[in-house]
């Protein structure tokens, strides 16, 4: 097969139209649905200029396993100087297309040291310390404390720099005396992302909403604005994961003459991507 | 006599270096005229060839089209997304169904997050069906909804065989994680722990039946105990 960098994707083409057609079938009327026909057309000629990469593999062989995992079976190998075209990537395993068609999964490991067809290698983000010091998303979940009422979290977060970032995080309380939830939009200066340990500071504004417990009386659902500050630590465990501690010094403008002020502490489970 | 023979001889010798050395040792004057006539001679005659239109040898381009290497985009299918129909078992209420939805991230292999809320409604509890009239609940408190966030572990992972040719991966995994339940006006916090199979028929679509406990501290009937609420789920996501 002469070497050429690309080759059409008719197969996720069709995966993409059917999940298309599903779905619309499900919800749009007889005419709706000819309509989209009609776009299904149009798409399926723009999917079908669509390229995918090719890849030559250097080494001796590359294993093709049977799923995305290293338990599922090694069912075929692809030999020095052939290619194989990258359809997707689910996790650390690339779904590739052989030159007879045959598709199969390869680890990312091995995919590493193959190459372009302009005999460079083929580079990606694995997910290792050098991920962890560089990288575009972070997502975490974690349990703690919001002025003595238990606290389930969620964040996620976009990379500005390998030091700072953009935490939004959105989080329910459960205390004896009130519960509500809680969402907050910050900034996070890593202080040393290099690093296995790194401690970091937060700075950021946020919404509170509070429903009181019905055994008090009098008592109102308040919603009000919040403003904080923190300060965290965030350790490296292995692959993409890593857990970040967290504490936050909140001020929640009240609509009472006085401002109220609540410590927040929470340890999170991240993984980063 | 002997001393003006070798006196004779050593300037002999000397005469001989400083002429074989010559140009090297010394720069004499009309040396220099030498090579500056020299340069003037190859001059003369480069001009002279670019007079006679000489034309230079030729250069053979490589009769090869550079290729400039655009990488595509490489698709990462590392979300997954769906919805799911089932019974939940409500402790004292009977069981009932429920419906959820889930979104989970699959971070490596082993690993994946997941996000999934429900509701489900409560039936009577065995007091309320034999006492008569007596209703412990109104209608929006026998709403269980409920939320949770999880950690997922995989494994056995393996393939399911329908007939001759069709192959499907397949692959258990364990879920464990925290969440909050509201039910009877109040909201609990609540541990769930559960497992699941997952069957994958395309890349794209995976069948799940999973079972979870969720487990909270519930005082709706008097003194305050721990409640298990089993949840039986079939549903279908979709990766993306």
């Amino acid at each position: 097969m002469e070497p050429s960098i690309t080759t059409t994707r008719s197969r996720r083409l069709r995966r993409t139209s059917l999940a298309f057609a599903i779905v619309f079938a499900s919800f749009l009327s007889v005419t709706a649905l000819a309509k989209q026909t009609e776009e299904e057309k149009a798409a399926k000629a723009e999917a079908e200029q669509e390229k995918l990469l090719q890849v030559f593999v250097s080494e001796p062989y590359l294993e093709l396993s049977t799923g995305p995992g290293r338990g599922y079976a090694v069912f075929r190998v692809v030999e020095r100087e052939k290619s194989v075209d990258v359809l997707f990537r689910r996790t650390d395993w690339f779904k590739v297309r052989d030159e007879q068609g045959v598709e199969g999964w390869a680890r990312a490991r091995d995919m590493r040291r193959t190459k372009l067809a302009d005999g460079s290698p083929f580079v990606f983000h694995l997910g290792d310390m050098a991920g962890f010091t560089s990288h575009d998303w972070e997502i975490g979940i974690g349990f703690g404390d919001y002025g003595g009422a238990d606290l389930i979290g969620l964040y996620g977060s976009r990379s500005l720099t390998d030091n700072m970032k953009i935490d939004l995080s959105v989080s329910q309380f459960l205390g004896n005396a009130s519960t509500g939830w809680k969402a907050e939009l910050g900034l996070q200066h890593v202080l040393f992302p290099e690093y296995r340990f790194s401690p970091f500071l937060t700075l950021g504004t946020g919404y509170v909403e509070t429903f009181p417990r019905a055994t008090i009386v009098n008592a109102l659902d308040r919603q009000d604005q919040t403003a904080y500050v923190g300060a965290g630590a965030r350790f490296y465990l292995t692959r993409r994961f890593f857990i970040r501690a967290d504490y936050r010094w909140h001020t929640i403008f009240t609509s009472r003459d006085d401002n109220e002020e609540l410590e927040e502490w929470k340890v999170l489970i991240a993984c980063f991507f | 006599m002997e001393s003006s023979n070798r006196l004779l001889l050593l300037t002999a010798v000397c005469g001989a270096t400083l002429m074989l050395s010559g140009c090297a040792s010394f720069r004499w004057p009309w040396h220099k005229e030498k090579v500056e006539e020299q340069q003037t001679d190859a001059e003369a005659a480069e001009e002279e060839a670019e007079d006679q239109d000489v034309t230079p040898p030729r250069v053979i381009e490589p009769n090869v089209a550079r290729r400039k290497i655009k990488t595509p985009r490489i698709d990462n299918e590392n979300w997954e997304m769906g919805v799911g129909l089932g019974f939940m078992s409500i402790e004292d209420f009977g069981t009932s169904s429920t419906y959820a939805a889930q979104f989970n991230y699959h971070v490596t292999e082993d690993f994946f997050f997941r996000l999934d809320a429900g509701q489900s409604t409560a039936g009577k509890t065995s007091f309320e069906t034999l006492g008569g009239n007596i209703e412990l609940l109104t209608g929006d408190e026998r709403r269980f909804t409920y939320y949770s966030l999880s950690l997922g572990y995989n494994f056995l992972p393996g393939e399911v065989y329908l007939g001759r040719n069709l192959a499907m991966n397949s692959g258990f995994y364990l879920l464990g994680g925290i969440g909050s339940v509201d039910f009877a006006g109040d909201n609990h916090l609540a541990i769930n722990l559960g497992a699941g199979y997952r069957v994958l028929p395309t890349d794209w679509l995976a069948i799940h039946i999973g079972v979870q406990d969720r487990v909270f501290d519930s005082d709706l009937l008097g003194e305050k105990k721990v409640t298990n609420n089993i949840e039986t789920l079939l549903s279908a996501t979709v990766f993306f």
